[in-house]
C-alpha cells in the first residue's frame, strides 16, 4: 500500500513538476512599429505599478516585489466573515516559506477609511507576522478596488447588505516575477491553500532551471 | 406476591426514570448538535473549529478562564464585545460583532455546545435558563451597542 502510495506519488510530483504553470493575465493588444510597419501583437498584461502604504507607515511601491513571487489578497480587519479564514490560511504561507527571499505576501485592506497604519500594525502584530516579508498595506480606497478588480481579477465590489459591508471573493491570487498572475485560489479552504503552496514550489522552481 | 409487586414498582419506577433522563439526554443531544453547526456558521471564523482562537488576534474557548463567566458569555454571543479583555492572562482587543439574528434557543444550543465542549459540563443551558440573562443585558446592549463590523 505504501509502495503503491509512494510511486502515485512520485508520479504525481513528476507530472506537476514537469509541467509549467499557465499563465492567467489577460492579453492585450500592443501595436508597435517594426521596421516602419505597424505590427500588432498581444501581450500578457502584468499587474501595473502601484503605490501603498505599508503597516510600517513608508510607501510600498512594485520596488517591493521586484524580482519575487507573491500573494497578493484583499481583506479587511473587521472583517467577521471570511477574512478571519482567509488569515489563518495565509499564516500557514507565512509559516511555510518564511525566510525565504524569493516569496512575499501582499494583503491589500479593502476598508482604508478604518485599516489605517496602526490598526494594520496591531493587526499583523496580533496575528504574529514581523518583518516584511509579508506586508499589510492602505491606500486610496478607489486606487485599491480599481487594482484589485482590473489587475488581479478579484471581486472588490461595497455591497452593504452582506455581513462585514463588502463582498470579497476570499481568493489568493499568485504573481511571477514578471508580474503576471500564475493561478487563483480559494483561500478560505485548506485544500485551496495546500495548492497554492504547492504551486508556489512548482513557480520556484521554473525559475531554478 | 406482595414481594413480586414490590420488584414491578420497583422495575417500574427504574424504567420511568430512566425514560426520564433519557429525554433529558436527547434534549441536550438536539442542543449540541443544533449548537456544533451554529457554532461552525457563527463562531468558528475567528474562534476555530477546535475553539483555539487565533494567535493574539481572537481568543481561545478551549481552555479558557474567560467561561467562568457564563452569563457574560451568553450575552456577548449575542450582542457581540467591544473594548479590551483579558483571557488566561492574554489581552485581547479587537471588537466581537453581535449576531442579533441568533433566536434565545439558538443561543442556548450555542453556549450548550460551548459548555459541554470546552467548559467541562454534562448538561444542557436551557433557552428558558438564557432567556432572562440576554433579556437583562439586551437593556445593556442597547445602551452600549457594540460596533458595526461594516466599514
Amino acid at each position: 500500500m505504501a509502495v503503491v502510495l509512494l510511486a502515485a506519488g512520485l508520479v504525481l510530483s513528476c507530472s506537476q513538476s514537469d509541467e509549467k504553470l499557465p499563465i492567467l493575465s489577460r492579453r492585450e493588444a500592443v501595436t508597435k512599429v517594426v521596421d516602419g510597419k505597424s505590427v500588432t501583437d498581444s501581450v500578457y498584461q502584468t499587474i501595473p505599478d502601484f503605490a501603498f502604504v505599508s503597516q510600517y507607515g513608508d510607501t510600498v511601491t512594485a520596488k517591493a516585489i521586484a524580482n519575487k513571487i507573491y500573494v497578493a489578497d484583499f481583506f479587511f480587519t473587521s472583517c467577521p466573515t471570511i477574512c478571519p479564514k482567509m488569515k489563518v490560511q495565509l499564516k500557514r504561507v507565512y509559516e511555510t516559506f518564511k525566510g525565504n527571499p524569493d516569496v512575499m505576501l501582499l494583503s491589500h485592506t479593502i476598508d482604508p477609511a478604518h485599516d489605517s497604519v496602526a490598526v494594520l500594525r496591531e493587526f499583523a502584530d496580533n496575528l504574529g507576522v514581523s518583518g516584511r516579508q509579508w506586508l499589510f498595506v492602505t491606500g486610496d480606497r478607489e486606487t485599491i478596488y480599481d487594482i484589485g478588480q482590473n489587475s488581479y481579477m478579484v471581486t472588490a465590489q461595497q455591497d452593504s447588505s452582506a455581513p462585514g459591508g463588502v463582498v470579497h471573493s476570499g481568493a489568493f491570487i499568485l504573481v511571477d516575477k514578471q508580474r503576471h498572475i500564475r493561478g487563483i485560489y480559494d483561500g478560505t479552504t485548506q485544500e485551496g491553500v495546500d495548492k497554492l503552496m504547492n504551486d508556489i514550489n512548482r513557480l520556484l522552481a521554473e525559475y531554478k532551471s | 406476591m406482595t414481594i413480586r409487586l414490590g420488584l414491578y414498582a420497583t422495575l417500574a419506577g427504574l424504567l420511568t426514570l430512566a425514560s426520564c433522563q433519557s429525554d433529558e439526554e436527547i434534549k441536550r443531544q438536539k442542543y449540541i448538535t443544533e449548537g456544533i453547526l451554529l457554532y461552525k456558521s457563527n463562531c468558528a471564523n475567528c474562534h476555530q473549529a477546535d475553539g483555539k482562537g487565533v494567535a493574539a488576534l481572537y481568543p481561545p474557548l478551549a481552555g479558557s478562564d474567560y467561561l467562568a463567566n457564563k452569563d457574560k458569555v451568553i450575552c456577548l454571543i449575542k450582542y457581540g464585545l467591544n473594548g479590551p479583555i483579558v483571557v488566561n492572562g492574554k489581552r485581547y482587543n479587537r471588537p466581537m460583532p453581535a449576531q442579533l439574528q441568533l433566536s434565545d434557543l439558538e443561543v442556548a444550543e450555542i453556549t450548550t455546545y460551548i459548555y459541554n465542549e470546552w467548559g467541562k459540563e454534562t448538561g444542557l443551558t436551557s433557552v428558558t435558563a438564557v432567556t432572562p440573562i440576554l433579556k437583562a443585558c439586551e437593556t445593556n446592549a442597547q445602551q452600549n451597542p457594540a460596533p458595526a463590523s461594516a466599514p
